[in-house]
Order: structure tokens, then sequence, then C-alpha cells
């Protein structure tokens, strides 16, 4: 029994994916009479090793796991070893393969839990993070904190549930089916057992965001398009700008990586549906149904922030979410957002629905984001119809070049 | 009674059809995709099925389940359940000496279903179906020997699955006694005193809880939760004292319950007298007790009439503890690692629950926080995780 190359049997080969389905690695076992890796295969796989970590300019898939861990070993070699096993195994799911172990000997429990066997990888991503409390004494990291990971300050308008918030390390995993991103946020927890206890989780079932070229804007729970002037994936010179972290964090290891500031944001919707269209329109400053700004014709018209009604009104109101939060209001500032919609049932002291944004946005500092939340906390319209619950900050480091090294290599080594 | 009311034993049974404590004449055979893989030189083994499978129809019907046929070799057997329209006849047991060998569950009418297992034992069986007319049918398994447990090879483990032998029969042997002063202050109407000996009595029950669920009935019998029997009135055993004595504060007709419980007991500790186990089920009946802990134990729903769950997870980790030490001989010979990670595990354990020692035993469970049953929790599961690789380094 050779359990690393029972592990790069593709799950779908697996199952049964007789001709071309299969996303064989070339591990030197005979293969003759075996396809290779796939046209469609390779479609629905996206590179986990690179300079950047996956999922955070790539094309938003549609569904999220998110996870945030609370590491409850004291030693470092632990945290080392849980790095190094955790990227071993998100590498493998993110090709279509199984957790590395052995998942075939009758008296063991099988090393992956099984649910995505035959299942395509769907364009799975698991990008990871550390909280500014991985950065306390337990780990010696303490030295290797970037200036700007601090906890998120007290920010307008939220009432946070202390059991939605924070965490040591934070996973993000996103893929286009929500059984391949469940499979990947439990299996890393398993892996992790020992070391690190979950500390939350949020599902999203529904991508409120683009940030592919081409990616059509979806609508968030509001029935809204909001996000339509996000950055692309394709504006190197804005994410350059934005988004990834350069020479300035003044850490080596997050060099290329970047800040995740994550919300749960929920919204009233009942109250929301109660809104006259109109005044729905104004406060986002968009038609709900074209998506284009309320001083435009379509979707990708700039919105014309200066534009007067016949009365004199400004068209897009001064409280409408997008006058706000765009960036020619802010001095340029940007943030990436990659958010998604979610609903946890009913909230039990009210009957209404517990469901809302779970917004999700990459920037080099947290900074960006704290500005935004303090003038949007205070002033936006869509105030009256959300509040943010939930909040966590990860440093996402840099991405992992090659099979030598791991999630956080440069931050726990020497 | 039929053998199926319990949760906690269906957990058992579902989660480790190799490893219950059922002298080893079961183990599961993982039918895989075998024939899609040939040709692809995949270089593990997942094909293990070398002898074919014995395959015997059972086709659930109103009438019951018979099987066809009757008769098969020992070794590996599939067993091909279908059911054509029997709305009230949906589960399958094998059942060897009244223990439940393996299991099917919701085949419901128009499905089918395939239960494999290895039966390396010859004698009779029987097949079970709850709701036929007839509930049980003779199957006969021809040659096999007393099973692939006629003693391990290795002398490490034969002395772990002695061990565990004398640890089982000296527990039950204390569950006797402990059960009698208990069911005494019953009898005696003597509600404090029998209040103070619930707990210490139990102790001995759930150090060895998965052999006791491996005896079909007897564990309903002695263990069952109200939610677990069909007819309130026949619910009997521990937890039906504790629901006297802590709720209802009445005695008044529990006699008869606390003699029965006498009974149980003692059919339980001439069944452990002669009982012998498998390396591998030391393995998993340490997984099963600590899973038991981290699903139902953890939560407050085994006492929850007394509150005095922590003495039960204690016993149950004690239990867990017990086959641990029993086969780190062995198992430090295969993987030192993996003794390593257990004996700090199980530390940690103890340290979570040593801060809720109280006297002789531990602390009301109703005072424990939900924030702190979670780090019990947490605790367990961490140590459950190394557990669960256990059996599969020692056989």
């Amino acid at each position: 029994m050779e359990p690393a190359s029972a592990a790069r049997v593709s799950r779908r080969r697996l199952l049964g994916g007789v001709a071309g389905l299969g996303l064989i690695n070339a591990a030197g076992i005979g293969l003759a009479g075996c396809a290779t890796q796939s046209a469609s295969a390779a479609q629905d796989t996206v590179p986990f090793y690179g300079a950047h970590q996956a999922g955070i300019t790539t094309d938003i898939q549609d569904r999220l796991a998110f996870a945030a861990f609370d590491v409850t070993t004291t030693r470092r070699e632990d945290l080392q070893a849980l790095l190094k096993t955790w990227t071993a195994a998100a590498e493998a799911m993110t090709r279509g393969a199984m957790v590395p172990g052995d998942s075939h000997a009758n008296e063991m429990p099988p090393a992956d839990t099984g649910e995505a066997v035959g299942l395509s990888p769907a364009r799975l991503t698991i990008t990871v993070g550390f909280g500014p409390s991985l950065f306390d004494g337990r780990f010696g990291l303490a030295p290797r904190r970037p200036a700007a990971l601090t906890e998120l300050p007290a920010l307008p308008h939220e009432t946070l549930d202390p059991a939605r918030c924070g965490g040591d390390i934070g996973i993000q995993a996103c893929a286009n089916d929500p059984q391949v991103a469940f499979h990947a946020v439990r299996n890393l927890a398993r892996l992790g057992r020992g070391t690190v206890v979950t500390r939350w989780t949020q599902l999203g079932f529904g991508r409120t965001s683009s940030t592919g070229a081409t990616q059509e804007t979806p609508r968030n729970l509001m029935g809204f398009k909001d996000g339509t002037r996000n950055i692309r994936s394709d504006d190197a010179a804005a994410l350059d700008k934005h988004v990834w972290v350069g020479t300035e964090a003044g850490q080596d290891w997050m060099r290329g990586g970047s800040y995740l500031v994550a919300r749960r944001i929920r919204m009233f919707v009942e109250t929301w549906d109660r809104d006259r269209l109109s005044d729905q329109e104004a406060v986002f400053g968009r038609a709900k149904y074209t998506g284009a700004p309320l001083s435009g014709k379509t979707e990708s018209d700039n919105p014309d922030f200066t534009a007067k009604t016949a009365d004199g009104q400004l068209t897009i109101p001064e409280d409408a979410h997008i006058r706000l939060a765009a960036f020619e209001n802010n001095n340029g500032l940007r943030i990436l957002r990659r958010g998604y919609s979610f609903t946890d049932g009913t909230d039990a002291r009210t009957g209404t629905l517990d469901a809302g944004l779970f917004f999700i946005s990459f920037q080099k500092d947290p900074a960006q984001f704290i500005t935004l939340q303090r003038k949007l906390g205070t002033q936006d319209a869509l105030n009256e119809y959300i509040l943010h619950v939930g909040s966590a900050l990860f440093a996402c480091p840099q991405g992992v070049p090659d099979a030598s090294r791991y999630w956080g290599h440069a931050l726990v080594e020497g | 009674m039929l053998p199926r009311l319990i949760t906690e034993r269906q957990s058992l049974r579902a989660s480790s059809i190799m490893g219950s404590f059922d002298r080893g004449i079961a183990a599961p055979i993982l039918i895989c995709a075998a024939a899609v893989l040939a040709g692809c030189g995949r270089s593990d083994t997942a094909a293990p099925a070398t002898q074919p499978a014995t395959e015997v129809k059972v086709a659930l019907s109103e009438a019951g389940c018979e099987p066809q046929p009757a008769s098969v070799p020992a070794g590996p057997v599939r067993f091909m359940i279908t059911n054509s329209g029997a709305s009230h006849v949906t589960e399958v047991e094998l059942l060897r000496d009244g223990k439940i060998v393996g299991e099917k569950e919701g085949v419901k009418p128009g499905s089918s279903g395939d239960l494999v297992l290895r039966l390396e034992g010859g004698g009779a069986y029987s097949v079970h179906c709850a709701g036929g007319a007839r509930n049980d049918w003779p199957l006969a398994v021809t040659g096999g020997g007393e099973g692939p447990g006629t003693g391990p090879a290795n002398a490490t483990l034969a002395a772990a699955t002695q061990g565990y032998h004398d640890y089982v029969v000296t527990e039950v042997d204390q569950l006797v006694t402990s059960t009698k002063q208990f069911t005494d202050a019953v009898r005696a109407g003597d509600m404090e005193k029998a209040k103070q000996l619930y707990p210490v009595a139990r102790v001995h029950y759930e150090s060895i809880e998965p052999v006791a669920e491996s005896f079909g009935d007897l564990d309903p019998e002695i263990d069952a939760r109200i939610d677990d029997v069909d007819n309130p009135a026949d619910w009997t055993g521990f937890h039906r004292i504790e629901k006297a004595l802590w709720q209802d504060q009445t005695l008044a007709g529990i006699g008869p319950l606390a003699d029965k419980l006498d009974a149980d007991v003692a059919t339980l500790k001439s069944k452990v007298a002669t009982e012998t186990y498998q390396p591998a089920q030391l393995g998993n009946g340490a997984g099963e007790l600590l899973n038991e802990v981290s699903t139902t134990k953890v939560t407050g729903e085994e006492d929850r009439y007394s509150h005095t769950d922590l003495w039960d997870l204690a016993a149950n980790v004690d239990g867990a503890r017990k086959c641990f030490e029993l086969l780190k001989p062995a198992l430090e010979a295969k993987d030192p690692a993996l003794v390593r990670q257990l004996e700090a595990r199980f530390a940690d354990v103890a340290g979570s629950l040593s801060k809720y020692r109280q006297g002789d035993g531990y602390v009301d469970y109703s005072t424990v926080t939900p924030d702190q049953r979670r780090q019990l929790a947490n605790a367990v599961n961490a140590l459950a995780e190394p557990m669960s690789q256990v059996a599969g380094r020692v056989v």
C-alpha cells in the first residue's frame, strides 16, 4: 500500500470516470491506457501554487464555506505541523484528489471523509489567513506581527456577537459546488483536531460580487447588483495598488499577500421587502432591474454624482450606498469585494429570516476597510436595513510557490 | 422486546461492524469499484475481495425475511436485501447467540441494499427482521473455526485481549455489587441514599458500555433512556429509576424495577465471564466510548434528571484509557508517535475533567456552562481522532 499514490487518484476516476474524466497526477505508476488531465478537468481546477494565494482574485466561485479556528496548542512545532498537513491536503483537494493518506484500509477510518468522491474539483480554492490573536505570546510570533494587523476597532452600526468574531486562523473555501467547499473545510477541521478547534463557521450559498473580467454582477438578497465597480482580476495596476501587500508591510511573509476582512451582515429582509421600489433604488443609488446608476442607463455607466433631477435634487442621493462607497468620493480608496449571501434559518427571537451578506473584502491594509466602514456605518441609507453582527480580520500570507513550502512557511519557520 | 430500541446501540453497530464486541465473527469488506480501476495501475490495494463473497438473497416481505440459501460456507457473505412492498419490514439484522453481527436498516419498499460480512465462525445464526409475521429465520454457516480470533499470534496482543477480559469481568463484578447497594436503597425507599449511590453504581457500566451493548437486548433493559423505548410502560433500568428519584420523587411501584435491574446485571456478569475479545475490538471499543462522550454525554442527555453526567463521562474515558493502556505495548512497536499523541490527549481530557471534581465525584452537570461543555467536547474529540487510528495499527 502506498498511501501517497492513493491520494493522487482523482475522485472522479475512483467512482468510475472510465475515460477522460480523471485527473491523474503523473505519479509514475503504470497509467497505460488512462487519460491524463482532460480539458474539462483543467477548467474545473484552479492552480494551488503561485505567488499569490488562490481565492482572492480568482473569478469568484458560486459557493463559500468559511471557518475560523483557534489554536489550542502552545508549541510552535505543532503549528508548523498543522500548516504543513493542511497545505498538502488543500493542494490535493483543489486538484480534486482525496486527502493524502490511506482511504482504503478496511480497519482504518478513511483519510478522506469521502463526500466529494465523484464530484468535480468545481474550481475549489482554499485560502488561509492568520488573525491578530495568533501573534500573542504563545508561538513567539509577536515580532512578526505586521503593524497593520491589529483587531478591528469598534465601528459604527455594529452589534457583534462574540461567537461569530475573530479567530487565530481563517480558512476560506470557495467552489462551484457547495459540497466540495464544505468537504474542504470539514477535512481541514478534522486534520486539525487536537491542534485547533473550530471557533465559528459560515456557509455562503451565492456569490454577491464579481472578480473576473467577464463575470456578470450577481444580485444580493435585496435584489440589487451591488459590486459592479469591484476591482477585476485583469486590472493588475489596481490590484497592486489596493489589494496585494508590497514592501510596505515590513514583513516578508506578507509580501504578495492580502488582508481579509469578514463581516457577517444581517439583512432585515422583511422590512426591506416592505419598502417601495423608488426608495429601495434611492438607498442603493441604482435601478433595481437594470443595475444602472440612477444617473445613467446601463449597469456599466459610471455614476455621475453631480447629476441633479429637474427639481434640483441629487439624482444619486446624498446617503445612497454607491455614493458613499465610491472611490471617487473616498480619495481613490478601493477594496476587492468577494462576499456571499447566507441564510442560517430563522431568528428564534423574532421569527424573521436570519439572512444577509457574508461580506469578505481583500485589501493591502485593513485601514482601507476601516475608513470606508466608518463612513458607511454612520451615513449609509442602507443602515436602516442591515446590521453587522460578526467580524474577523485575517492576514493572508503570500502564495505557496511549490511543494517544498507551505502556508505561512516564512512566518512560522526560523 | 425487539433488539432495536437503543440509539446508542444502533450507533455502535453502524459505526463499527468490525469492532463491535461480537467475538470477531464479522469483518467488513470494502467493495469498491475495482473493475473500473482495473488497468489503471492504481498502486494501492483497494480491492481486497480476493475471496468471492457467497451471495444470500433476503427478500423482505410481510411474512418475514427468509434467507436463500439458508446455509453458507464460512467466509465473506453478501446479503442482497430487497423489499418489493413490505412497508413494516425494512431492516434486517444478522444475529448469533442473540448478539448482533451486522445489520441493514432502511430498506424501504421498492428499494434494495447489500450487507457484506465476513462470517468466520461456523454455526447457527439467525436473520432477524422486526415487523415480519415471523421474525427469526435460521442461517447456518458451515466450516470455519471459532473465528479469526482463535487467538492472536502475537503474544503482546494476546496479553492485551486477556487483560481486557479480566478488566471487564472485574468491572461487571463491581457493577453487580454497586447496583445491589443502589437497588437495596431503592427497595428500602431511602431516596437520599439511592440518589447518592446512583452515579456510583453506573460507573462500572459506563466503563465497559460497548461490551454490554453487544449483547442485544441487555443494554436497553439496563440503560435505555425514555426516548429509546416505544412504550414508556416497558421502560426499565437505571434511567427509569433515575426519573423516579429526581423527577417523580417517589419510589412507589419501583421495587420490581430494582429487582429486574439486579437480574439484568447478573445476566451481564454471566455473559462476560466467557467473552473473548479481538485486539481491534479494544481499539474500536475505546473509540466508541469516546464517541459516546462527545455526542450524548457532553450534551447532558444521558442523566437528564440527576445531572450526574460527569460521572458517566469520566467512566467512559476510563474505559477507553484502559483499552489504550492494554494495547500500548503493541502500539508502541508500530507507531510510537501515535502513543505519545494519545498520552498527551488523554492527559488533556483528564485535565479538563479535573476542574469539575467534587468530593469523590463530580459537580452537578447543570452547573457546567455551554462554553465549558464545548471545551470538554473539544478535548474529547481531539482524543477520539487519533484513537480512531489505533485498531488499524494493531491488526
